[in-house]
């Protein structure tokens, strides 16, 4: 006996026998080797079975000998299913279409939501954020990811102190936090103002308090310059002293720059590769091989593929290959002291107040050993030199 | 006279020998699940089929099964699988 589970791969069907001589019809069926099963009698002289579907052609001589007329009732099994589903492919490509679309709609941007930045840092954010690419309908592939958006913006629009991107689903939230804020006013105790560093006064500019010091004064640091006292000694009054004391002050700033360097810069060349990350395993789709260029450096950024709001174990993967170059400079004399003094004015800037002035420079000593060029200069700054010194109460 | 005596011989021989009679002597191996199947091998043709009633041609005359409900589940040319509620099996010799 055959299994017969076998015989729907195949596809079998079911026939139905009217007419005299049913018996003698089957008998011939088996002894041609036709396999038939499930042979029902209904009434006296009709009877159904089921055969193979390449069977189906050996019923025919014996039927024309015989008296019996054949009707096939039913199609099943492999052939069959698969023209079946042929008729039906259209729900299944509608489905397959349906789960495609709500793919993609869920990898797209829908929303951009600016908080905490006044209108016009907002109309400026949205326009730096177009040139970037990001705009609702933009699939998120074709974004960098969250880190460097965040980066650019922070680079590109100087109003901001900070800003927080993050993606939550389809949207983008943008928290915003800008340097013009309203500061806080501050409570601040009685108190003096001292000077910071050995300077020599050049304006004074009183708010509240008694100035201490007169202009050309030479102050060291901690001296007093406007005292939070006043009235007569009987009667002493606390203020909180407030003021501007502009004094110059002398720095010196060492600079070392060699005449020779070697830094590494990517030259522009580069190469993408696409691939799709299926549970850790790494299907390539776009640019295959190595890259033409020896050195470069790799950038590999993974875009979760979503379904409404959950990532699908699948990743689209984008690795960008740069070249990278390496570029000696080197510098003339004349170059490298213009390039030294250059270097030493930025140093200075960075540990100066913003409203500080260079008044003027002047280089202290100069010498080029080593391929290297020593610079020693000397700035003369103006600058706040008023700290506050609270007053205890205790005095 | 020669066909009996053949038939003698294979006789004294399963006995003797003891081989299975079935294969020695062409008769009929039923096997029965209860009353629900009977598988009958070494049949000759199927004589007569309806619901109640099954008729098989065996070497020495017929078989008649007798019951309710029949659906020949599969027939080869020597081997039948009969399924439904089976009362009666009885031998018509000629």
């Amino acid at each position: 006996m055959k299994n017969q589970w076998i015989h729907i791969f195949s596809g079998t069907v079911k026939v139905k026998l009217t007419g005299k001589g049913i018996e003698r019809f089957l008998n011939q069926l088996t002894k041609n080797g036709v396999s038939i099963w499930n042979v029902r009698k209904h009434g006296s002289e009709a009877v159904t079975f089921y055969v193979n579907l390449q069977d189906v052609k050996k019923l025919r001589i014996p039927a024309r000998d015989s008296n019996c007329k054949i009707r096939f009732l039913e199609r099943a099994g492999g052939p069959f299913f698969l023209s079946k589903l042929w008729t039906n492919s259209g729900f299944f490509i509608g489905a397959c279409l349906f789960l495609g679309l709500i793919m993609l709609l869920s990898n797209m941007v829908w929303g951009i939501e600016i908080r905490g930045a006044n209108p016009a840092t907002e109309h400026h954010i949205r326009k730096e954020l177009d040139k970037m690419g990001i705009s609702v309908g933009k699939m998120q592939f074709s974004i960098d990811n969250v880190e460097s958006v965040q980066r650019e913006l922070t680079d590109k629009i100087g109003a901001l102190t900070w800003i927080g991107v993050e993606l939550k689903g389809t949207t983008y939230h943008f928290q915003v936090v800008e340097k013009s804020e309203p500061k806080k006013a501050e409570v601040i105790g009685p108190r003096h103002l001292i000077a910071k560093r050995k300077a020599a006064i050049v304006k004074i500019f009183v708010e509240k308090g008694e100035p201490v010091v007169k202009v050309n004064d030479y102050v060291l640091p901690g001296q007093l310059l406007v005292s939070g006292l006043y009235g007569n000694e009987d009667d002493m009054k606390t203020v909180a002293a407030s003021g501007e004391i502009l004094g110059e002050t002398w720095y010196s700033t060492k600079v070392e720059l060699p005449l020779k360097s070697t830094f590494q810069v990517f030259n522009g060349s580069e190469k993408r590769k696409y691939s799709l990350k299926i549970a850790g395993r790494t299907l390539p789709v776009w640019g295959f091989g190595d890259p033409d260029f020896k050195e470069y450096e790799t950038e590999v950024n993974d875009h979760p593929i979503k379904f409404f709001k959950w990532e699908l174990p699948l990743m689209v993967e984008k690795k960008t290959l740069r070249e990278r170059e390496e570029v000696t400079r080197i510098y003339s004399r004349e170059e490298a002291v213009e390039s030294a003094k250059e270097l030493a004015r930025k140093d200075i800037k960075n540990h100066l107040p913003e409203n500080a002035i260079i008044k003027g420079e002047k280089i202290l000593h100069q010498s080029i050993e080593n391929d290297k060029v020593k610079l020693t200069t000397h700035f003369t700054i103006i600058e706040d030199i008023a700290v506050g010194q609270p007053i205890s109460q205790g005095d | 006279m020669a066909k009996k005596w053949g038939q003698y011989v294979r006789k004294w021989m399963t006995q003797k020998m003891d081989l299975p009679q079935d294969v020695m002597m062409d008769l009929p191996r039923i096997t029965m699940i209860g009353q629900v199947h009977i598988y009958i091998e070494n049949h000759r043709g199927l004589l007569a089929f309806s619901d109640g009633e099954v008729r098989l041609m065996i070497k020495h005359g017929q078989l008649l099964v007798k019951g309710k409900a029949f659906v020949i589940k599969t027939i080869l040319p020597e081997e039948i699988l009969l399924e439904g509620k089976i009362d009666q099996v009885i031998y018509i010799n000629d």
